[in-house]
């Protein structure tokens, strides 16, 4: 079962995410800042993260560039509540984008497609 | 000593003197002043004069001796007032050169008094005059302009309309500056153009006289050691007088002045005379170059001023976008992340609840409101990102395959394909290139009712002139012209927010980055698009 590990500051956004994406068949853990991420990440591997951009005191795109640059074999997607960010540049590190909606399919959608890219990679590389 | 004394007399008739003319009246009744001024050269006196010699009067040469010496006295002081009489004229001259002079600052009318001064019968009565300018960057004395007749047809043509039209100098002058200005500097246009020696040649005669600061008479040109050959061969005369002008010590340029049409010789007092003048010329073209630079300064200045101006309205605007984005920002979260629990769970609810459930039309109403919220919510946003765009150079084949990637599968779940054909070797484009990516992205994937047929969108890019056209044909979409114009009218009554504001939207971003869009519709032929992206930065 693929882990993953959801990052954002709205206690009922983790609520949703986590009974959502439990329902797809993830293990789904929830952080509310970048500390607890940390702590999180330390106790366990996870297959993918998905961050919040705009945390409460603190900016979800520098948590992106440190999960980039310490786990870079985590893929991570990025939501916002801005579309605007897609083109951004540092927005471009992450391995997927997507606008908070109260859809979830696409978030669901992009989760599938990052998971299995990155099964195919691993598969690849042996 | 009988009837002929009438030089005794304190009154005369008329006819008794013959002297005495016409306006003369007055001297009848003046012994003495008529003694003085007509008595001396009257042949009755003389011969009375003559008769005492005659006759040995002691007195006789006595009165020679004084009578010659008051006719010596005489003629000197004709002389003196005819020099004074020349010399009022000559101040009078001046006086108005000095006046105009001192009271322009524009170095067109400065050049055009002196020039006339110097040529003018009324002046110094040259023939011919050429001003020469330093120009200090470049480190020369140039020719700048001409004045004065090239042959003696033109020299007659001009001299008889001078004396016909009785102009003073300042009206010849302002005529000159008027009319002939510009033709005198093209008739001379060769002359001048050959009349450019380096400041540093310290052996030309230019250069010397300038360094000297005096007057140079030059004679005797062909043969003169300091002449060079072409120079003479230019002028055409074997005398001409070098006038350095000088101010302050600054080597201002130089005049050159000769007689070419009538050879009447330069004297002394010619050279005297223009010296006089040189220094007034010399001041007052120089305050006109300061001016000059002056009012080019000014310029800059109040350019700078203006940008300085546009620079604060935009810092202005500026901070107002920033709070505009940071009021969209705050929006963005406070009601995003509740719309999308309020939404989320509503779906959840609505996942887990079964069919029969009387309370799932309510849920679904959930919904759907925040569907059309998150609409609204997304509409605003881009808005507010629109207000400002932050453009730079880019690649367009990376913009439109940036947004064919990410429309891929929306167009894939509706039947869509798409085609593009770069251009071949495309410069890039000056555009806001999130601004342009959501456009585009827009345009491929807007809700226009699709025709059953065969679903394709074909797009290319062209270099055309100074820009890069975007070309998008999607001949799969079936509106009339009127139907799709009123799409592009942002909150027009068909364009409620939420519900297809995103063309309005895209024409409001491209139009704020001065990008024209163009929109065509057919119902049988679809609808054209095309995007005109800049290739240079536009200059303000």
């Amino acid at each position: 079962m693929n882990r993953i590990l959801v990052v954002d500051d709205e206690a009922n956004i983790r609520l949703l995410y986590a009974e959502e994406l439990k329902d797809e068949g993830y293990e789904v853990v929830t952080a509310a800042n970048s500390a607890e991420a940390a702590e999180k990440l330390q106790a366990g591997t996870f297959d993918l993260a998905v961050l919040d951009i705009k945390l409460k005191n603190e900016s979800g795109i520098e948590l992106l560039q440190k999960l980039v640059k310490e786990r870079h074999e985590m893929p991570v997607i990025l939501c916002s509540a801005f579309s605007c960010y897609k083109d951004d540049f540092s927005a471009w590190l992450a391995d997927g984008y997507v606008v908070k909606s109260g859809d979830l399919s696409e978030l669901k959608q992009e989760i599938a497609r990052v998971l299995a890219k990155k099964a195919l990679k691993s598969k690849v590389e042996g | 000593m009988d009837r002929e004394c009438c030089w005794n007399q304190e009154l005369l008739e008329q006819e008794a003197c013959p002297k005495t003319g016409e306006g003369e009246e007055d001297l009848l009744a003046s012994r003495r002043q008529r003694n003085l001024e007509k008595c001396c050269e009257c042949p009755r006196f003389l011969s009375e004069l003559h008769r005492w010699r005659d006759d040995g009067n002691p007195l006789a040469p006595i009165v020679d001796n004084l009578l010659g010496e008051y006719r010596l006295q005489k003629s000197q002081i004709q002389s003196l007032v005819s020099f004074l009489d020349n010399k009022s004229l000559e101040i009078r001259f001046f006086h108005e050169l000095g006046s105009v002079l001192q009271s322009s600052v524009d170095l067109d009318e400065v050049l055009s008094v002196a020039l006339t001064a110097i040529t003018a019968g009324k002046g110094f009565g040259m023939n011919r005059a050429f001003l020469m300018l330093t120009d200090r960057e470049a480190g020369v004395l140039r020719g700048y302009l001409g004045i004065g007749p090239r042959d003696i047809g033109e020299a007659s043509q001009v001299w008889n309309e001078i004396t016909q039209n009785d102009m003073d100098l300042q009206t010849l002058a302002q005529n000159f500056r008027l009319n002939k200005l510009s033709s005198e500097r093209a008739k001379f246009h060769d002359i001048l153009e050959c009349l450019t020696v380096p400041l540093e040649n310290k052996e030309h005669i230019f250069i010397k006289a300038l360094d000297g600061k005096t007057p140079v008479m030059v004679e005797n040109a062909y043969y003169h050691p300091d002449v060079p050959a072409e120079l003479t061969r230019l002028l055409g005369v074997d005398t001409f007088l070098l006038m350095p002008l000088i101010s302050r010590n600054r080597r201002v340029g130089m005049i050159i002045a000769d007689n070419f049409i009538t050879h009447r010789p330069i004297t002394e007092a010619d050279m005297h005379s223009l010296e006089t003048f040189g220094f007034p010329v010399a001041f007052a073209i120089e305050r006109a170059s300061l001016y000059d630079n002056l009012q080019i300064e000014l310029n800059r200045v109040t350019e700078a001023g203006r940008k300085l101006k546009e620079q604060q309205e935009l810092i202005v605007r500026m901070e107002n976008m920033a709070l505009v984005g940071r009021i969209t920002s705050s929006i963005a979260h406070s009601v995003r992340n509740p719309l999308m629990i309020i939404g989320g769970f509503a779906r959840s609810m609505l996942k887990n609840s079964p069919e029969s459930d009387p309370k799932r039309t309510f849920i679904e109403s959930i919904v759907a409101e925040t569907r059309q919220l998150e609409g609204v919510l997304d509409e605003i946003l881009n808005y507010s990102d629109s207000l400002y765009p932050t453009r730079d150079f880019w690649d367009v084949n990376q913009l439109v395959e940036s947004a064919l990637r990410d429309t891929a599968d929306a167009l894939n779940l509706l039947g869509y394909t798409t085609a593009y054909s770069p251009g071949i070797e495309l410069p890039v484009v000056y555009i806001d290139f999130k601004q342009l990516s959501y456009c585009l992205r827009t345009v491929l994937q807007n809700d226009i009712n699709c025709l059953g047929k065969e679903r394709f969108i074909a797009i290319s890019a062209q270099a055309r002139d100074e820009s890069v056209v975007l070309l998008i044909e999607d001949r799969s979409r079936s509106i009339s012209q009127a139907e799709l114009d009123r799409l592009l009218v942002p909150f027009s009554e068909t364009s409620d927010l939420g519900a297809g504001l995103a063309l309005a939207l895209c024409k409001t971003m491209l139009e704020k980055q001065g990008i024209p869009f163009v929109a065509q519709a057919d119902p049988q032929e679809g609808i054209h698009y095309s995007i005109t992206l800049p290739t240079r930065k536009e200059e303000h």
